[in-house]
C-alpha cells in the first residue's frame, strides 16, 4: 500500500526501521517473511519446553493478520489450556524523505502512524 | 632422472667407498685374474655403477652356484694370496669409513632407534650412546654455533624489557605501521600485512557467524584507525567551487548539499579525477564539514575533512592538490626532504628509551621519561607534524591527517548502550580546585556558552540509550563531545551492556532526535583544533600512573577520582547508516563510528571491549559491506586505480595459491570454459557487449523503418540515438578486428587508462533499471512495452555505452556464489524449463576441450629433456634457468594470455562477474553481489518478457549454471 502511495505522491522517501522496544524472551515481533510454521513451532517450544507462563505476540501494519493466525493457531492446539487477550495501539513510523534534483533543500521527514496488535497468550491456570 | 633425483642419489652415495664398485673393463672374459685386480686398483674408479654380481670379489669368493656361466665372467682359475688380501682390506677399511660416517642429514639421535631415544638428548650429550657421543658434540657445537648468529644480542629479559621493547617494536614497523591496538590484535587475530599497514584480518578462533549475530544483534568493534583523514581548509564558496570538479550532481547529493554544509551530517560520495566525470573514479570518501562557529562572520575559514580508504590517499590527494593548484611538496617536508634527516628522528625515541631503563629514578621527575611509544602520526614521517600543501592560488591548505585520529566502528543495535555505558561527558572544570594539566579544558569552561552547549550534548548522549538501534536517527547525525578517562570507571569483570527497561526519559526528547537528528551547534567539537588535539595526546596520564593511582586508593576497587586532573578528550561520534538501499532489512548494520586524538586508542578500546562487544578484522569489514549490498572499497571499484591494483593483487594471490597445488588436483578451468578465473576482464567484457549491441540495434532499426508508421517521432529519436550509438560502437569495433587482446591498443586511442569503461552511478538512471528489472514494481505487469524501455534504454546507451552496473544476487534454489562466479544470460529453453519445473536445477555447460594441455605437457617434457641434456654438457646453468621463465604462461588449467572473446565463449551469453558471494545468512540462500555489462543487462531486459531478471550463475569451480534473481538496488 505504502508502495502505491509513494508512486502516487511521487514522493521519493526511504523507511527507517519500526522502533524497537527492548524486548524480553516472552516477546514475539511477528514479520512477513519468516516461514509461518517456524514462527509457530517457536511460539510453541516457548510455552512447552521453556515453560513461559505467557507470550506476548506483536503484529505491525500487515503482519497483524498473521500475528492474529499466530495467536489463534496456538490457542487451536490446546484450547482449554490457554487464553487469549488482545489489545491494539498505534505505532509512528518515520520516512526519510530525498528532496530530488537539488541539493539545496533539507531533507524532511515524515512521520505516518501505522496500527499494531499485542496479544497476550497466557495459561488459563494460572488464575 | 629428474635434477632432484639426482641431487639425492648424489647425496647418498657420496660416503659410500667408491672402490666396491667395479669397472666396466673387469666384464671382459679374460682368465687372467692378476691383471683383473691390477686393472681393478688401478681404477679404483669414481664410478658408480654397482650390481651384485659385478664384484670381482663374489665371484672371486668362489659364489660359483648363482653366477651364471655364459654370460658371467669366467672364474680366475688362480688367485695370488697377497693380491687378494690386500683387495679385501681395501673393501673392509671403506665398509668401516661408510659406517662411522654417517651419510644422512638427519641428526645423530635421530638415527638411534625410537626405544633408545631421550627427551634430552637433544642438548644434553651425556645421554646418547658412548659412541654416538663424539659425533653429537661435533653436531652441537655447529648448531650453537648456528644459533649465535640469529639470536638476538641480549636474553630475554634483557629484551622483554620496555624501553628495548619499545625500540623493537618502533623497528619491526618500520615497514609496515602498526595501529595503535596492534598488540591486542596480534594475540587474537590473523594479521595481514596490506596497504603499508599491519591488520587484522580475523579472529583466530571461530566466529564467523557470531560476527554476523553480534552485527545484527548486539555489538560489533572494528578498528578503522587505517581509514585517512585529509583536512582542506579554506573559504566555503572557494573550496566547493573546486571540489565541485571531482564529483558530479547525478551520483547524489554534493559537498555542497545543505544538511552536510551545516556540519551536523556526514555526507558520502564517490570522487572522480577533474572534469572527468562519468570516467576515471577515484573512489568512495566520507566527509563532515566543521560545523560554524556561533557568532557567525562571513569570512570564515571553513574546515573539512574527507575520510577515505587508504589504498585511495595517493590518488585522492594528488587530484586534490591539482584541483586546488597545490605544488606537490608538502610545505613542511622540505627541511626533512633529505635522506639523513629521518634517523635523527628515530634516534630521539631511543635515546629517551636509554633513559627510560633507569625508569624508577626518572619517574619521579615527571612524565617526561616516559612517551617513549611512536603515536605521532604516520610513522613513516620524519616530523611529527602533518604533511601540509597550501594553494598557490587561494588560500586553501591541505593537511594530511593520517594516523592523527583514532576511529573505530561499533556495529549493531546495542552500540548505543556499548557507548554510553563505557563513556561519560567530561565533568565540568571546578575552580575550588587546583587546575591539572588540561588548560585548555579550563579556558573552555570559563564561557558559560560553551559549558551550555556541553551540558546539551551531553544530555543528547544521554539520550542515544533511549534509541533502539543507531538506525533510527538520521542517517550520518554527528555528535560532537567531551569526555572523561574511559579508564576510570571500567567495570572489574567483561560485562554485557544491555539496555536498561526501566528508564522512561522524555519522549518527547526522543522524538525530537529521531526525526531531526541534531541540532548543527551540537556537532561541534574539540577534536576539530589540532592544538588542543595535541595536548590531549600529551598529557595523557600514562596506563602506568593510572595504575598506581588505582593501587593507592583507600577502599580497592571503588572508583577513582581524579578531580580536575582527569583526562578530557574530545571526540566525534559520527552514525553510520546501514543498509539503505532495497527493500529487505533496511538499516542492517547501522552503526557508530567514534573518532578520538591519537594516543587514546588502547584507553577507548580496552573500556568498550569490557561492555562486551564482539571484535572483527577486514573479514567482518568484508561480511559487513556483503549484506549491505554495498561495495567493498577499494575491491568493487574496477574503475578507479585501487580498484584494478587491488584485483592484480588479488590475482597473483589466486594463481600462486593454484599453482602450488599438484596439476592433476587442479580445477582445469579451460575444461569449465572459464577463461579468466582469477581476474574479471571488464574491459573486454563492456568492449564486446558494445560491439554486439551496435550489431543488434543497425537490425531493429531497419525493421522499424521497414515496419508500420506508428510512432514516428519515437522511431525518429531512435534513430538519432542509434546514430549515435553506432558512431561510438564503430571505431573500438575497428580496434577489436585488428587485435585480439585490445587492451595494450586501446591505451593510445582513449586516455582512459587500461580500463576505458567506467561503472553507472547515476542515481536516475539506476532508478529507471531497477524498476525495470524487478517484477514486483507494478507499473509492467502487462507485458513491458518495448517502446518504453527503448526510450529508456538509447539515451542510457548512447550515453554510458561501455558501464557496469553493480547488482544484487540472490539464488532462486540452490548454489552458493564463490568469487569471480559468472553471470549469464539464460536461453528460451532454459526458462521454458524452468516455469514447467519450479525444482529444476539449472542447464550444465557442455565440457570444453583442453587444446592446451598437450602443448603444455610436451613443453614440460622438451624442458626436461634439455635440462638433462644440459646437465650432461656441462654446468651451463645460465641457460637452463633463464628457459622456463620465458614460457611461465604456459600454466595447465589456465587459458593463456591472449583470451578469446568472453561473452560467446560458453552456451550462455557472459553478462558479468560475481565479486562478492557467499551464502547469506540473512536471507537463508546464496546471495552475490557483482557487476554486469549496462549494454547486456538492457538486451537481457528485452529478451525476456515475463521472467525478468532471472539468470544465470556458475562458479569457476563447476559446470552447473544455477538460477537467481538479478536486482538493482537504489
Amino acid at each position: 500500500m505504502a508502495e502505491q502511495m509513494s508512486h502516487t505522491e511521487r514522493v521519493p522517501h526511504r523507511r527507517r526501521p519500526a522502533p524497537r522496544p527492548p524486548r524480553s524472551a516472552n516477546d514475539i515481533y511477528v514479520n512477513t517473511k519468516t516461514d509461518f510454521r517456524a514462527q509457530l513451532a517457536r511460539c510453541r517450544r516457548l510455552l512447552v519446553a521453556e515453560g513461559q507462563k505467557e507470550l506476548r505476540v506483536h503484529g505491525l501494519g500487515l503482519a497483524i493478520g498473521r500475528a492474529i493466525n499466530l495467536a489463534l493457531q496456538l490457542q487451536l492446539s490446546a484450547p482449554d489450556a490457554l487464553l487469549i487477550s488482545a489489545s491494539t495501539s498505534t505505532v509512528e513510523l518515520t520516512d526519510d524523505l530525498e528532496p530530488e534534483g537539488g541539493e539545496d533543500a533539507e531533507p524532511g521527514t515524515r512521520n505516518r502512524n501505522n496500527s499494531a496488535i499485542h496479544i497476550r497468550v497466557y495459561r488459563a491456570q494460572e488464575e | 632422472m629428474s635434477t632432484a633425483k639426482g641431487k639425492k642419489y648424489a647425496r647418498r652415495m657420496r660416503n659410500q667407498p667408491s672402490n666396491v664398485s667395479l669397472d666396466q673393463v673387469h666384464l671382459t672374459p679374460q682368465g687372467d685374474g692378476q691383471r683383473g685386480f691390477q686393472s681393478q686398483r688401478g681404477s679404483t674408479s669414481r664410478q658408480q655403477q654397482r650390481g651384485p654380481y659385478q664384484s670381482q670379489g663374489a665371484h672371486a669368493g668362489g659364489d660359483r652356484g648363482r653366477g651364471d656361466y655364459n654370460e658371467g665372467p669366467p672364474i680366475p682359475k688362480f688367485i695370488t694370496a697377497s693380491m687378494f688380501a690386500q683387495a679385501r682390506a681395501a673393501e673392509i677399511n671403506a665398509m668401516v669409513k661408510a659406517v662411522s660416517q654417517k651419510s644422512s642429514n638427519s641428526l645423530v639421535f635421530q638415527s638411534l632407534p625410537r626405544h633408545m631415544r631421550r627427551r634430552a638428548m637433544g642438548h644434553d650429550v651425556k645421554r646418547l650412546p658412548r659412541r654416538l657421543r663424539e659425533i653429537a658434540k661435533r653436531e652441537m657445537e655447529k648448531s650453537v654455533h648456528q644459533k649465535k648468529e640469529q639470536s638476538k644480542s641480549k636474553c630475554r629479559k634483557a629484551r622483554r624489557r620496555h624501553g628495548n621493547l619499545q625500540l623493537e617494536f618502533n623497528r619491526r614497523q618500520r615497514k609496515n605501521i602498526w595501529l595503535e591496538t596492534h598488540i591486542w590484535f596480534t594475540k587474537r587475530f590473523h594479521m595481514v600485512k596490506k596497504w603499508g599497514y599491519c591488520l587484522a584480518d580475523r579472529p583466530t578462533m571461530k566466529s564467523y557467524r557470531a560476527c554476523y549475530r553480534a552485527m545484527s544483534n548486539h555489538c560489533l568493534l572494528q578498528d578503522l584507525s587505517y581509514l585517512c583523514c585529509v583536512e582542506v581548509m579554506g573559504k566555503e564558496e572557494e573550496l566547493l567551487k573546486a571540489l565541485s570538479r571531482l564529483c558530479n550532481i547525478e551520483t547524489g547529493p554534493t559537498f555542497a548539499a545543505v544538511p552536510c554544509l551545516s556540519g551536523k551530517r556526514q555526507g558520502s560520495l564517490v570522487l572522480y579525477k577533474a572534469d572527468k566525470y562519468p570516467n576515471e573514479a577515484l573512489g568512495p570518501v566520507t566527509f563532515i564539514w566543521k560545523p560554524k562557529s556561533i557568532p557567525e562572520s562571513s569570512c570564515e575559514l571553513r574546515h573539512l575533512w574527507l575520510w577515505m580508504h587508504t589504498a585511495l590517499k595517493q590518488d585522492i590527494l594528488k587530484e586534490l592538490r591539482h584541483v586546488f593548484v597545490c605544488e606537490d611538496r608538502p610545505d613542511n617536508a622540505i627541511c626533512a626532504a633529505e635522506v639523513p634527516a629521518d634517523p635523527p628522528q628515530e634516534e630521539k625515541p631511543a635515546t629517551v628509551k636509554t633513559g627510560g631503563r633507569k625508569r624508577k629514578a626518572q619517574d619521579k621527575k615527571g612524565e617526561k621519561a616516559v612517551p617513549v611509544k611512536r603515536i605521532f602520526g604516520d610513522g613513516t614521517r620524519a616530523s611529527p607534524d602533518p604533511y601540509q600543501w597550501t594553494s598557490t592560488q587561494t588560500s586553501i591548505i591541505i593537511r594530511d591527517l593520517t594516523m592523527e585520529i583514532v576511529r573505530y566502528r561499533l556495529v549493531g543495535p546495542l552500540s548505543c548502550c556499548v557507548l554510553n555505558d563505557a563513556l561519560h561527558p567530561a565533568p565540568l572544570h571546578k575552580k575550588t580546585e587546583d587546575c591539572g594539566a588540561h588548560s585548555w579544558w579550563e579556558d573552555y569552561c570559563q564561557n558559560s556558552d560553551n559549558t551550555l552547549l556541553h551540558e546539551r550534548q551531553s544530555s543528547l548522549f544521554k539520550l542515544l540509550q533511549e534509541i533502539a538501534s543507531p538506525a533510527q536517527i538520521p542517517s550520518g547525525t554527528v555528535l560532537g563531545l567531551t569526555v572523561g578517562d574511559p579508564r576510570v570507571n571500567l567495570p572489574k569483570k567483561r560485562t554485557k551492556s544491555l539496555p536498561n527497561f526501566q528508564q522512561i526519559e522524555d519522549k518527547a526528547k526522543v522524538k525530537s532526535l529521531m526525526v531531526d537528528g541534531v541540532p548543527a551547534e551540537c556537532s561541534q567539537s574539540l577534536i576539530w583544533s589540532s592544538d588542543i588535539r595535541f595536548q590531549v595526546t600529551e598529557n595523557k596520564i600514562p596506563e602506568q600512573e593510572m595504575n598506581r593511582l588505582r593501587s593507592e586508593l583507600l577502599v580497592p576497587g571503588s572508583r577513582l577520582d581524579l578531580g580536575n586532573k582527569e583526562s578530557k578528550i574530545p571526540i566525534l561520534l559520527i552514525q553510520q547508516p546501514g543498509k539503505t538501499t532495497g527493500r529487505d532489512r533496511l538499516g542492517w548494520g547501522s552503526s557508530w563510528d567514534i573518532c578520538l586524538p591519537k594516543g587514546w586508542g588502547m584507553s577507548f578500546w580496552i573500556p568498550l571491549i569490557y561492555r562486551g562487544v564482539r571484535v572483527g578484522g577486514l573479514q567482518q569489514a568484508l561480511q559487513h559491506s556483503q549484506y549491505m549490498g554495498a561495495p567493498n572499497v577499494p575491491g568493487d571499484f574496477p574503475d578507479s586505480l585501487a580498484g584494478v591494483l587491488s584485483a592484480v593483487e588479488k590475482e597473483t594471490q589466486l594463481l600462486e595459491k593454484y599453482t602450488k597445488r599438484p596439476p592433476a588436483k587442479r580445477t582445469n578451468f579451460i575444461k569449465h570454459g572459464i577463461l579468466a578465473p582469477f581476474l574479471c576482464p571488464w574491459g573486454q567484457l563492456t568492449r564486446e557487449w558494445e560491439v554486439r549491441a551496435g550489431a543488434e540495434v543497425n537490425r531493429s532499426t531497419q525493421e522499424a523503418d521497414h515496419g508500420t508508421e506508428d510512432g514516428a517521432e519515437l522511431n525518429q529519436s531512435v534513430q538519432n540515438k542509434d546514430l549515435g550509438t553506432e558512431e561510438q560502437a564503430d571505431s573500438p569495433k575497428d580496434i577489436d578486428m585488428d587485435s585480439g587482446s585490445a587492451v595494450s591498443t586501446e591505451q593510445p586511442f582513449e586516455e582512459v587508462g587500461p580500463k576505458g569503461f567506467s561503472v553507472l552511478r547515476n542515481k536516475k538512471v539506476l532508478k529507471e533499471l531497477s524498476v525495470f528489472c524487478d517484477p514486483r514494481g507494478g507499473r509492467k505487469a502487462n507485458h513491458p512495452p518495448s517502446e518504453e524501455l527503448l526510450s529508456l534504454v538509447n539515451p542510457v546507451l548512447r550515453d554510458f555505452p561501455k558501464s557496469l552496473v553493480w547488482v544484487r544476487l540472490s539464488m532462486m534454489t540452490k548454489g552458493s556464489p564463490e568469487l569471480h562466479a559468472v553471470i549469464c544470460i539464460p536461453s528460451k529453453e532454459d526458462l521454458i524449463q524452468l516455469s514447467k519445473d519450479k525444482t529444476f536445477a539449472g542447464p550444465q555447460e557442455p565440457k570444453h576441450s583442453d587444446s592446451f594441455k598437450k602443448k603444455v605437457v610436451n613443453y614440460k617434457k622438451e624442458l626436461r629433456k634439455q635440462k638433462a641434456k644440459s646437465k650432461r654438457e656441462g654446468s651451463e646453468k645460465m641457460e637452463t634457468n633463464a628457459e622456463p621463465l620465458g614460457n611461465n604462461q604456459l600454466t595447465l588449467g589456465l587459458w593463456p594470455n591472449p583470451i578469446p572473446e568472453v561473452t560467446t565463449h560458453c552456451s550462455r551469453l557472459l553478462l558479468g562477474h560475481v565479486t562478492q558471494g557467499d551464502f547469506s545468512m540473512a536471507t537463508g540462500c546464496g546471495a552475490a553481489l557483482g557487476f554486469v555489462s549496462l549494454t547486456g543487462l538492457l538486451h537481457l531486459l528485452q529478451q525476456a518478457s515475463d521472467k525478468i531478471g532471472i539468470v544465470l550463475i556458475r562458479n569457476p569451480s563447476s559446470l552447473q549454471y544455477r538460477f537467481a534473481k538479478l536486482t538493482i538496488d537504489t
